[in-house]
């Protein structure tokens, strides 16, 4: 695979952080098919196990999103999608997200209707080398193992879904970090059926799926307010994009401008950039306008699809006075 | 945060080895309160894996009477009645029969009255929904070549007895 986002070719340094993050997808998924088989065979009718397990399932998707969004954001853009294929890497996230927010509240529902309902979960016994051993122990020791690996996952991801300016690995990476209390209240739940306490068991999986639902709230909005165009945010939508602020900057400080101020989106990996120029006397030679726009895209790897727009007075959206759309800068 | 998670799993460790003493544990006490006392046991006709005979529980007198049926004259019969007693037999247990059809006996299990259901069910019965199958304890095909595998049936979530019939089934069958 050529490291290209569309047009866009990436920095080497950047070329090789893509590669790490490519292969540490395939260990995730490695990793989340040996665990998710291990809780299969364990599950018997813990509902903690059942939660844990339908959240192993759902962690498939996006190290599977990212790793498809990769291949089909490579393709340039094209007559049909003029833009690119970035927005690719925004759908997957959406998709993840509203599979988070379902099976968040199936299992939300499921669990509490066990709880009240009183049901009284029954975990037997398997016979392990001639000895009769409580499955509860199994199931306990399953969570256990598979507790560890993704929270260390997630931490080398997080590093990495910064550098890569990749929403959909920051996600994976932030509910990997968080995997572990899963874990965690499944061992507890177990445990608390181990003692006798009945309902230990609904109350862990109405844990888990309090969590799995809080993962599908908090992506649905960032992925549906990235497909909405909100100016271009920070990896993990914690503040505006510095860059957006570079981008006016620079062009505020050549010679022939007299203000500037740009609409910034997020494409995915990369932005797309309109920036709105308000020439000091008149217009300046095609050249000038040409090498501001050069200047802009060396500013960043993330832009590269640029386009400019000389005005008379700057849209309202941009921090200008004019009460036009943008569109109608005439 | 990693040293926190190590924290946590060395708080946990400990903990759960203590509480290993005990577990699995019934909820409501069921294994406790039959050692030494009465297994309360629903069986319902099938031979030749139950056979509902004369009883010899005080509960029995009156279902025998109003069904009619006497074949032997010490109780029920049967490969699982027999396994049912060596069980009781293990634990210093009376055994109380309760004839009844199945699904008058799921729901008396359901509701405690009863700790243990047998009847030659199977792994697919429709009642695992209400009632704690045991682990198949033996194979069997029937006319039709199909698998079958035999369980007994306990109160949802007493844990500690099922494990604890579950255990003597393999020893008791092998």
């Amino acid at each position: 695979m050529t490291a290209r986002f569309g047009r866009t070719e990436l920095p080497e340094d950047l070329e090789r952080v893509l590669r790490k993050a490519i292969r540490l997808q395939w260990t995730t998924l490695a990793i989340l098919a040996v665990s998710v088989t291990l809780v299969f065979l364990t599950m018997g009718n813990s509902q903690a196990m059942k939660a844990a397990w339908i959240e192993d399932m759902l962690s498939f998707a996006p190290p599977l999103a990212f790793l498809i969004a990769v291949r089909i954001v490579n393709k340039p853009p094209s007559e049909g999608y003029p833009y690119g294929y970035h927005r690719a890497t925004g759908v997957g996230h959406l998709v993840a997200a509203v599979a988070l927010c379902a099976m968040g509240t199936f299992l939300l529902i499921d669990s509490g209707m066990g709880l009240l309902k009183g049901e009284h979960p029954p975990i037997g016994s398997v016979e392990l080398l001639g000895q009769t051993v409580w499955l509860g122990w199994l199931m306990m020791a399953v969570m256990a193992l598979t507790a560890v690996p993704p929270v260390i996952l997630g931490r080398i991801k997080i590093k990495l879904a910064k550098d890569l300016h990749n929403k959909v690995l920051y996600a994976d990476a932030d509910m990997n970090k968080a995997d572990w209390m899963t874990a965690v209240g499944s061992i507890l739940g177990v445990a608390g059926i181990g003692i006798g306490l009945w309902w230990a068991d609904a109350a862990a999986a109405i844990f888990i799926a309090g969590s799995i639902l809080h993962d599908g709230w908090k992506n649905m909005r960032g992925a549906v307010t990235d497909l909405m165009d909100t100016r271009a945010m920070t990896f993990d939508d914690g503040k505006p994009h510095p860059l957006i602020g570079k981008v006016d900057d620079y062009l505020r400080g050549l010679p022939w401008v007299e203000s500037a101020g740009s609409r910034v989106r997020d494409q995915g990996h990369v932005f797309h950039v309109e920036a709105f120029v308000v020439p000091r006397d008149q217009l300046p030679p095609l050249q000038a306008l040409e090498a501001a726009r050069d200047g802009c895209i060396d500013l960043d790897w993330k832009i590269q699809d640029l386009v400019m727009v000389p005005v008379a007075e700057l849209p309202a959206e941009v921090g200008g006075r004019r009460r036009h759309q943008s569109e109608r800068s005439l | 945060m990693r040293t926190k998670f190590v924290f946590l799993a060395a708080l946990l460790v400990p903990l759960l080895a203590g509480c290993g003493l005990k577990m699995p544990s019934d909820p409501e006490g069921t294994l406790d309160r039959v050692a030494g006392g009465t297994l309360r046991v629903g069986i319902s006709h099938n031979p030749p894996w139950t056979e509902t005979g004369t009883g010899s529980g005080p509960a029995n007198a009156n279902a025998n009477a109003a069904t009619g049926t006497s074949s032997a004259g010490t109780g029920p019969a049967g490969t699982e009645a027999e396994l049912v007693r060596a069980f009781a037999a293990e634990h210093n247990a009376r055994v109380e029969w309760v004839s009844g059809g199945e699904s008058n006996l799921v729901r008396r299990l359901e509701r405690g009255e009863l700790d243990l259901v047998v009847g030659g069910l199977t792994k697919d019965s429709p009642w695992s929904k209400h009632a704690a199958l045991t682990q198949p304890y033996l194979e069997t095909s029937n006319g039709q070549g199909d698998k079958e595998q035999h369980v007994m049936a306990a109160r949802m979530g007493e844990n500690a007895f099922l494990v604890e019939l579950e255990r003597f089934l393999r020893e008791e069958v092998q």
